[in-house]
């Protein structure tokens, strides 16, 4: 089995993981079923936000992915130039 | 056809009958309309999530094999050793 630490980071991707989807699964499709006057609405935003925040994750990953291959190929042209 | 135009095939296809649903070309209860407009992000969501999931769970249930890394960090040392000696530098 894996060591400490590796255990414990697999273990909370693993719970974070279920946690979003359970959330997300009843945001979407168990709440229209359920009166709108029941308690359970409280818990939940406005639908709209359950376009608007993934889109908005979504775009925020690509923006740190677009950084980093930045960072890395201006970082691989200094070093060849240095080189040269 | 290669894998790209079948995947790309499908997903015009399943976007247009969404698109077709979402705009009302067909009849549904408001119910139906209120959980179908949303799907696409729910689906790619999902899929996030059982993605994050399996990563996380294949890192925790990941086989250690002690005596292979202690064997294989000597044979690195042997290695730099042996290069290093051989005018490679490091």
């Amino acid at each position: 089995m894996a060591t400490g630490t590796d255990q414990v980071v697999g273990l909370g991707l693993v719970a974070v993981s279920l946690i979003i989807f359970t959330y997300y699964t009843a945001w979407v499709i168990l709440l229209p079923f359920i009166d709108s006057q029941h308690v359970i609405h409280k818990y939940f935003l406005p639908r709209a936000y359950a376009i608007a925040i993934p889109l908005a994750a979504g775009l925020l990953l690509l923006l740190f992915v677009g950084m980093f291959i930045t960072y890395v190929v201006l970082k691989n042209q200094k070093v060849t130039k240095k080189s040269q | 056809m290669t894998k790209l135009t079948q995947w790309l095939w499908a997903l015009v296809l399943l976007g247009s009958a969404w698109a077709a649903l979402t705009l009302g070309a067909l009849e549904l209860p408001p119910t139906c309309q209120e959980i179908l407009w949303p799907l696409p992000t729910y689906l790619l969501v999902s899929a996030g999530c059982y993605a994050l999931g399996t990563v996380g769970y294949r890192v925790a249930t990941f086989h250690n094999c002690e005596d292979a890394a202690r064997e294989l960090q000597s044979q690195i040392q042997e290695a730099r050793a042996d290069l290093t000696r051989r005018g490679m530098r490091f």
